[in-house]
C-alpha cells in the first residue's frame, strides 16, 4: 500500500501524455460525429445506417476483414507450429522472413502488389501463358487483390501472436499423445490446437481489427469502385471535407470493433470459469 | 574570451537585423516540378532584379484559401496562386487586394479572358491548362478526336476514368456530362453515359495512378490534362494530348495579391513578372502550360503540344462558383454510380 504513491508518480508522465496527445483529441474528434451546428444530433450516424450505399460499404468491410482473418489463420497457424517445433536456426530464419516485410513501408509494398497484380503483371502473364485468361485480365481493383495485399500486411501479427502461445506448449504433451496411440493429425487436433486456441483467437481479433481499419492498401488495390469504411472516412475527411460525417463513420467503426473485443473478453472469462 | 563572444553576438545580431530589412515576399506554389520551374524562371530572377527575397511555401489552392481565411486579421502571404477558381470566393470575402491595371504593364497584352479578373478585384490568369484526351499513340488502334470517342467500343477495356474527388476527374466528368446532353443542374446524362462504359474502364483516384495505368496496365485513352500528358512523355511513355473537337475545358491558374500586406507594389511587380512573355514561354516549354500573353511566341515543338493563341479563347470554362456549390452532391451521386 505504501508503494502506491511512487507507482502513481511513475506512470503519471505516461498517462499525462496519453491523455493530452491521444484521449482528448480522439474524444474531440469522435464527438464531432454526434454534434451538428445545433448541438447534439444523431443525423450523421443515421445518414450512415439508413443508407443502403453505406451499409453496403460496411458489409464489404466486415466481409473482407473476415476473409483476410480466416486466410491468416490458415496460413499463419501451421507456420507458427513449424517455427515453434523447428530448430533454433530454422526459427530465427523464419522469424526474419515473417518480420522483414514490416521494415518496408506499406505504401511501397502495396505499389509492388499493383505491379504484380496489374494487367501486364506477373500473375496476369502467367495465367495468360497457361491459357487460363484473356489478354487484358487483371486482378487489380478486385476484392481478391485487397485480400492478397492485406494478408501480406497483417500476417506477421497473426504468426507472432500464435508463435508466443505455441512456444509455451510443452512438446512432451504431444509426445505423450503419440505414445498413447494418437496419430500426428490427431495430436494436432486434440493437443496443439486446443492449447494454442487463446493465441489463435487473439491473433484473429488483432488481424480482424487491423484489416477493418486499414485504408491505404484497400484504396490502392481495390480502387474507387470498392470503397471500405476506412477509405470512406478518408474520403470524407480529406476530399469532400464532411468532417462530422467522417467522425460519425469512425465512431461506428470503433463501436463495431469494441463490441467484438467485448464479446470476446466475456466469452474468454466464461471459458476460464 | 567572454568579450570575443559578446562581440560575435553583437555582430550576429546586427547582421540579423540587416537581413530582416531586406524585403521579403511570401508566395505559395504547388511543390514538385511546378514549383521547381517557377523558382527557376520567376522567383530567382525576380530576387536578383529587385533585390528582394521570395519565400515559397508549398500550399495547394483549397488549403491556401482556408489559410487566407484564417489569417484574415494578419495575413502571412503577399501573393497567392489559385488553380481551382478560389480567387472568386476570396475576392468576395475581401481577402484579396484589387490590382491597378497601371501597375501591371504586361496585362495589356493578355487575352481578354485572362485580364478580366483585374477589374473584378482579383488577379490575372497567368497560365492555363486544358482538359482533353490523352492517349497512347503506340497501342491505340486509331487516334481519338472527340470526347465521344471515349465510348468507342474499340477502346473497351482500355479507358481510364478519374474519380471526382480529383479536380481533373471533376472537370472531365463535367465535359462528359455536357457532351451527353447534361448541364450543371442535371448530371444524370453524364452518369448514365459513364455507367455504359464503366465495366470497360479503370477508375483511378490520384494523378500518379494515371501514369501507372499507361505504363503498366495497357491504358489507351483517358480524359486528362495537357500538362500531365507531357509529364508522362518525359517519363518515356508514348502519350499524346489532343484537344477534342467539341472543345476542351480550361483550368486557370491565377496570381492574386493579398489584402493588408505592406509591400503591395512589389507584389504587383511579381505578378506582372509572371505575366511576361519570356516567363510564360518557359512554363510552356518546361511544363506545357498554355501562355495567356499574346506576345508569347512558342517554339514549334512546344506549340504542337499546347493549346495556344486563338484556340485558348474557344475553351469551355465551368463557372467555379457554381461548380463549388454542386460538387458535393455530384461527387456523392458519382460514388453511388461507380461503386460495385
Amino acid at each position: 500500500m505504501d508503494r502506491y504513491p511512487q507507482s502513481v508518480a511513475l506512470i503519471a508522465p505516461g498517462v499525462a501524455i496519453m491523455i493530452a496527445a491521444f484521449a482528448v483529441p480522439v474524444a474531440m474528434m469522435l464527438s464531432m460525429g454526434i454534434h451538428g451546428d445545433q448541438g447534439f444530433t444523431f443525423e450523421y450516424i443515421l445518414a450512415f445506417v439508413t443508407d443502403p450505399f453505406y451499409l453496403g460499404i460496411g458489409w464489404r468491410t466486415v466481409k473482407l476483414a473476415l476473409i483476410i482473418s480466416v486466410v491468416c489463420v490458415l496460413v499463419g497457424v501451421p507456420l507458427a507450429y513449424v517455427m515453434a517445433r523447428g530448430s533454433r536456426r530454422l526459427r530465427t530464419f523464419l522469424l526474419i522472413c515473417v518480420t522483414l516485410p514490416l521494415m518496408t513501408s506499406v505504401v511501397v509494398r502495396t505499389f509492388g502488389w499493383m505491379v504484380i497484380l496489374g494487367r501486364n503483371g506477373l500473375i496476369a502473364d502467367m495465367l495468360f501463358d497457361l491459357g487460363l485468361v484473356r489478354r487484358n485480365f487483371s486482378l487489380m481493383q478486385t476484392e481478391t487483390a485487397i485480400v492478397i495485399g492485406m494478408v501480406q500486411v497483417v500476417l506477421p501479427f497473426m504468426v507472432l501472436t500464435v508463435l508466443g502461445v505455441m512456444q509455451r506448449l510443452d512438446p512432451r504433451l504431444e509426445e505423450a499423445a503419440r505414445v498413447m496411440g494418437c496419430t500426428f493429425v490427431g495430436s494436432l487436433r486434440r493437443v496443439v490446437l486446443p492449447g494454442a486456441m487463446p493465441g489463435i483467437v487473439s491473433g484473429f481479433l488483432l488481424v480482424f481489427s487491423l484489416s477493418a481499419s486499414y485504408f491505404v492498401t484497400p484504396m490502392l488495390l481495390g480502387g474507387a469502385r470498392l470503397p471500405t469504411v476506412a477509405a470512406s472516412i478518408y474520403e470524407a475527411a480529406t476530399k469532400t471535407l464532411e468532417w462530422n460525417f467522417a467522425a460519425a463513420q469512425s465512431l461506428i467503426l470503433l463501436c463495431g470493433l469494441l463490441l467484438l473485443l467485448f464479446t470476446y473478453s466475456l466469452a474468454a472469462r466464461k471459458a476460464n470459469g | 574570451m567572454k568579450r570575443a563572444l559578446f562581440t560575435t553576438a553583437v555582430v550576429l545580431a546586427s547582421l540579423q537585423s540587416a537581413w530582416a530589412e531586406e524585403k521579403t515576399l511570401v508566395i505559395n506554389s504547388y511543390g514538385g516540378p511546378y514549383e521547381a520551374v517557377q523558382r527557376k524562371v520567376i522567383f530567382e530572377p525576380f530576387e536578383k532584379k529587385y533585390g528582394v527575397k521570395v519565400q515559397v511555401a508549398t500550399v495547394y489552392s483549397a488549403d491556401m484559401l482556408a489559410q487566407l481565411r484564417a489569417q484574415k486579421a494578419a495575413p502571412q502571404f503577399d501573393v497567392v496562386q489559385f488553380s481551382g477558381g478560389q480567387e472568386i470566393v476570396a475576392a468576395m470575402e475581401e481577402l484579396l487586394a484589387p490590382l491597378e491595371a497601371s501597375s501591371l504593364p504586361n496585362a495589356a497584352n493578355l487575352y481578354p479572358f485572362a485580364s478580366e479578373g483585374i477589374s473584378k478585384g482579383y488577379g490575372p490568369v497567368a497560365l492555363v491548362t486544358v482538359m482533353g484526351l490523352i492517349y497512347n499513340e503506340k497501342t491505340i488502334p486509331q487516334a481519338p478526336k472527340a470526347w465521344k470517342d471515349l465510348w468507342n467500343p474499340a477502346y473497351d477495356g482500355h479507358v481510364v476514368l478519374t474519380d471526382l474527388s480529383n479536380t481533373y476527374g471533376l472537370q472531365s466528368f463535367m465535359m462528359i456530362n455536357k457532351i451527353s446532353g447534361g448541364s450543371l443542374e442535371n448530371w444524370q446524362p453524364g452518369l448514365d453515359q459513364v455507367t455504359k462504359i464503366l465495366d470497360g474502364s479503370t477508375v483511378i483516384t490520384s494523378t500518379q495512378e494515371m501514369q501507372q495505368n499507361f505504363a503498366q496496365n495497357d491504358a489507351w485513352i483517358a480524359p486528362f490534362a495537357q500538362d500531365y500528358a507531357y509529364v508522362m512523355r518525359k517519363a518515356g511513355l508514348p502519350v499524346k494530348f489532343v484537344q477534342p473537337e467539341e472543345g476542351g475545358s480550361a483550368l486557370y491558374i491565377t496570381m492574386n495579391a493579398v489584402k493588408g500586406r505592406p509591400n503591395a507594389d512589389l507584389a504587383a511587380k511579381l505578378i506582372d513578372f509572371s505575366l511576361s512573355p519570356e516567363v510564360q514561354v518557359e512554363l510552356a516549354r518546361e511544363m506545357r502550360y498554355s501562355p495567356t500573353n499574346r506576345l508569347a511566341e512558342l517554339p514549334a515543338d512546344v506549340a504542337g503540344e499546347v493549346v495556344h493563341g486563338e484556340g485558348l479563347q474557344q475553351l469551355i470554362r465551368f463557372d467555379p462558383a457554381t461548380v463549388a456549390g454542386i460538387a458535393p452532391k455530384m461527387v456523392a451521386d458519382w460514388k453511388r454510380t461507380i461503386s460495385h
